[in-house]
């Protein structure tokens, strides 16, 4: 009786200690000393995340000089103006970053460069004019680092981070059991109950994050504060995807005992301002449009394309693979062509 | 020998089994024939029963088991029937109240009505088990304090499901039935809110309850300690002081400069215990319906401690009017 | 003087573990033995050193007072005494002031002729101090890792501690020490009512017994745990809460740095019921 306990008590510590890491571990501290603003990592973990993380050496610049490719190839709507030298190194770039095992013939018909017929092909040539956009029109929250196509797809065909907007459960009509999109064991949600789908709200609509008064006591009329707890439960949710997806914790950006207050907050608050809009932008002008050229097993489980969230480029790390500068050597990335 | 430390019966004498003092004409036959279970009566009494079910008792269970019942079928329906799923995600799993667009008016059974049904016949059925302690305490010829006790722990209840959703116009700012989401519930209104930390009722509400788990730490403490003078016979030692209740008296005095005595203990103890969710429910009736961010209204009175802010200060991007 | 009735007799020599005759005398109400000594010493040189730095820090407001402890720069090193290095010696001071309450204690209990339940109560009070301020930032390698001395101010960092793994309440540990929190207090006010229930049993009735006691509660739930198990069963889960809260904070930072959310997924990706 008593081994048999014993062993029972044995096993359950190894079950749970089997979900325990060790020491020791590095921290970081982010705040004024005993606030405990701190970032923890486990250098055992991170080491491993950095050599998944790791960009692809750039192939050699080509040489500016010649024709230009608009002029030799037929159909070349955007990065027309590059050399033919330097065309030709960013298809092969792109086809180490998008499609290494499928090549040219991903998004080409290899007997006709110049043909539209494939998807992949008018969709590659929008995310281009995307990635532009980004590099361009948002320092404020890629700055001078900026990104290319590898740094959401690294080398698959779809990046593995997007989502769509979550399938329904089977009995979703039923009179019983409405899950108010929340209150399920989701990836999506870090595992809490809080919902599902913050991205709908937030990285597609305009919904307001805040829900904070500015004011101690609670107004009336015209200056009460009407966000629920439950809007908070929403909110709660993406900040929860925005922590995961960095791989940090609340205190990256904010001192928790003001979360509202920007005095109290960190820089890297504003960065993640603007890249909730960088985001928003990105899904609502080049992703959703592109809806009907996707064919259905591309799509999601109501219909949606797949988009952009943060984990989509972030990938567990602070910055897209750790801070490498990938785009200054592909200058073509920088900047939208002029109309 | 190692010394005995009055932590477990090493010797359980048995008796024959006690049926209970006898109650009043008007009250029912209590149920079950009383059995003995070893391991209990190495901690305290080994006797399980006789139960008195009355009809207080029985309509308290009835409503109770349907509430339960309710909440479980539904947390099933979500996982779609699947009793694997239910076992799987059961702390995550929930019945959830009507959203926000629905105010205070009756749902749909789908979108929150079988929350505010359970609701209902859970409060009722708390309601029938309050009368039942009072009811059974009055039988007996005892005071109602653990009564009264009860109700401040129902009025902590009925603040978080029932008064302060009215106040505010809305069933959703009620808690959901689950376990994990209970606790989301937990961390919203504590965001939505400015920081529950600085409520100074909920603070003092914690007071209490940390106050209680060191109260009932020094008491058993003390009357273990006391169990060779026979400490564990209060009501005798209340009404004839014997040397356990003076030893255990003298023990704080001299640690502390002051002592309960041996009835006094017991209202320390109770006070402590009554006083956290009584203070804490008047904390969260205040939050939402008076006081909108309590760190903002802990600044108003002077309590924030201030720290160096980082440099150059952050400004909010939305203000300064930033084309992204 | 300030003896109770009958305390005189208990007034005995004896009990001491350090210093004999030397310290056992009593000042007032209070037993001084060499303990108490030690005690005095400690609170005196603490107290000093917080009201030092609450003098050199920006308010006298008792709310806002606050003494933080060193940078994480400063690893476990000493650091200077405005940097930090006050927190440290008020921590020691702390520290020293809580052992030297519990020996007090345990020579009070032994003259008393008690067991010394209390001391060892106090002393799982005490390894909670000990495992926040020193054993969970040795863990972690900074004292920066503990919290400040200030009313509001320790609240700040338990928040910001909490959110350092996105949703503390998720914490297995914690979940079991908040429930037993709270069984303690319902425990408690279930005890405290009773007893009063037979002592105060209202107009025109008499005292009643321990069989009333058991009655009550066997007629209510259908057991009654009795007189000595719920002292048994009261020190049991108050201990237990505080046993399991410091579980819950030793293994945060040491043993797990992500989100505790995740944690559960050892138990979602079992592979008889992954999805």
């Amino acid at each position: 009786m008593k081994i048999i306990f014993k062993t029972a008590l044995c096993l359950m510590a190894a079950v749970i200690l089997a979900g325990c890491e060790r020491p020791p571990i590095e921290t970081v501290q982010t705040g004024y000393r005993g606030t405990g603003m701190e970032q923890i990592y486990n250098p055992r973990t991170l080491a491993k995340q950095a050599s998944l993380n790791t960009a692809p050496a750039a192939a050699e610049a080509a040489d500016a000089d010649g024709p230009k490719a608009k002029d030799v190839y037929k159909n070349v709507q955007v990065l027309g103006d590059l050399s033919v030298g330097q065309f030709n190194r960013h298809m092969a770039s792109i086809t180490q970053w998008v499609a290494p095992d499928a090549g040219c013939a991903y998004c080409h018909n290899v007997q006709n460069f110049a043909d539209d017929e494939k998807y992949t092909k008018v969709v590659a040539r929008r995310m281009i004019q995307m990635t532009q956009k980004v590099n361009q029109d948002y320092k404020s929250h890629v700055a001078e680092t900026g990104v290319t196509c590898y740094t959401c797809h690294r080398g698959n065909n779809v990046p593995t981070q997007v989502w769509t907007a979550p399938k329904d459960r089977l009995y979703a009509n039923s009179l019983l059991g409405d899950l108010a999109g929340q209150n399920m064991a989701t990836k999506a949600a870090g595992l809490t109950s809080l919902p599902s789908d913050p991205f709908s709200p937030y990285l597609m609509n305009a919904q307001p994050i805040r829900v904070n008064s500015d004011t101690a006591m609670t107004g009336a009329g015209a200056y009460a504060n009407r966000a629920s707890t439950k809007q908070a439960e929403f909110t709660y949710s993406l900040m929860v995807h925005m922590s995961e997806s960095l791989g940090v914790n609340c205190t990256y950006c904010h001192n928790t005992r003001n979360f509202a207050s920007w005095e109290e907050s960190r820089p890297q608050r504003v960065t993640a301002w603007h890249g909730i809009r960088m985001a928003r932008d990105l899904n609502n002008d080049y992703i959703i449009p592109l809806t009907d050229k996707f064919p259905a097993n591309r799509l999601g489980p109501k219909g949606d394309v797949a988009k952009v969230n943060c984990s989509t480029c972030h990938q567990g790390a602070y910055k897209p693979l750790y801070g490498a500068q990938m785009a200054k050597d592909f200058p073509e990335l920088q900047a939208l062509a002029k109309p | 020998m190692a010394e005995y430390q009055n932590l477990f019966t090493s010797v359980q004498p048995v008796g024959p089994l006690h049926h209970g003092v006898d109650l009043p004409r008007g009250d029912d036959k209590r149920t079950g024939e009383p059995f003995l279970v070893h391991l209990f009566g190495r901690i305290g009494n080994a006797q399980i029963g006789p139960v008195y079910l009355g009809s207080l008792g029985v309509a308290s269970l009835i409503f109770g088991i349907a509430a339960f019942n309710i909440i479980g079928f539904n947390m099933l329906a979500s996982v779609d029937w699947n009793p694997i799923q239910l076992l799987r995600q059961l702390f995550w799993l929930a019945l959830e109240p009507p959203p926000p667009a629905y105010g205070l008016s009756i749902p749909p059974l789908a979108e929150g009505g079988w929350w505010l049904l359970v609701g209902f016949l859970l409060t009722v059925s708390i309601m029938l088990w309050w009368v039942r302690t009072y009811r059974r305490a009055r039988q007996l010829g005892l005071g109602t304090h653990v009564a009264w006790a009860f109700a401040a722990a129902i009025w902590l209840y009925l603040v978080c499901g029932f008064f302060r959703p009215i106040m505010m116009g809305s069933w959703s700012e009620a808690v959901p039935f689950g376990i994990f989401p209970h606790l989301d519930w937990v961390s919203a209104i504590s965001l939505r809110y400015g920081n529950l930390f600085y409520n100074p009722f909920h603070a003092l509400s914690i007071v209490f309850l940390y106050g209680s788990v060191l109260l009932f730490a020094m008491h058993g403490a003390t009357i273990l300690a006391v169990g060779r003078y026979g400490g564990e016979r209060e009501i005798e030692q209340i009404v004839d002081r014997g040397t356990a209740s003076e030893r255990a008296g003298l023990f704080w005095r001299w640690t502390m400069g002051f002592n309960a005595t041996m009835e006094s203990i017991h209202r320390w103890a109770w006070w402590f215990a009554v006083l956290s969710p009584l203070v804490g429910g008047v904390g969260i009736l205040l939050t939402g319906t008076v006081v909108d961010n309590w760190y903002l209204w802990s600044v108003k009175h002077h309590v924030v401690p201030a720290y160096p802010l980082g440099s150059p200060v952050v400004v909010d991007p939305a203000i300064l009017g930033v084309k992204p | 003087m300030s003896m109770l009735s009958f305390e005189r007799q208990y007034r005995v020599r004896g009990g001491t573990l350090f210093g004999g005759d030397l310290f056992d005398f009593w000042v007032g109400p209070f037993y001084v033995g060499f303990f108490g000594i030690t005690t005095l010493f400690f609170v005196l040189t603490g107290t000093t050193m917080i009201l030092w730095g609450a003098a050199m820090g920006p308010t006298w407001n008792v709310w806002q007072i606050n003494i933080a402890p060193p940078d994480i720069s400063y690893g476990l090193r000493f650091a200077p005494m405005m940097e930090g290095g006050l927190w440290q010696l008020i921590t020691v001071c702390a520290i020293g002031s809580f052992v030297s309450w519990a020996l007090r204690e345990v020579e009070i209990a032994r003259k008393l002729g008690m067991g010394l339940h209390v001391p060892v109560a106090f002393g799982m009070a005490i390894l909670a101090y000990v495992s926040l301020q020193v054993i969970r930032p040795v863990l972690m390698g900074a004292w920066g890792h503990a919290f400040p001395y200030g009313i509001y101010s320790h609240l700040d960092w338990i928040s910001n501690t909490a959110y350092q793994y996105l949703h503390f309440h998720y914490n297995p540990w914690h979940m079991i020490a908040a429930s037993l929190f709270f069984a303690t207090t319902l425990a408690l006010s279930m005890h405290g009512g009773l007893v009063l229930s037979a002592t105060n049993p209202g107009k025109g009735e008499v005292v009643k017994s321990p069989e009333h006691e058991d009655t009550f509660f066997r007629d209510l739930i259908g057991y009654s745990v009795g007189t000595l198990g719920i002292h048994r069963l009261g020190l049991f889960l108050a201990l237990a809460g505080v046993w399991f809260g410091i579980v819950c904070i030793v293994v945060s930072g040491p043993f797990w740095t992500g989100a505790w959310p995740e944690w559960w997924g050892w138990w979602l990706n079992m592979p008889i019921w992954r999805t």
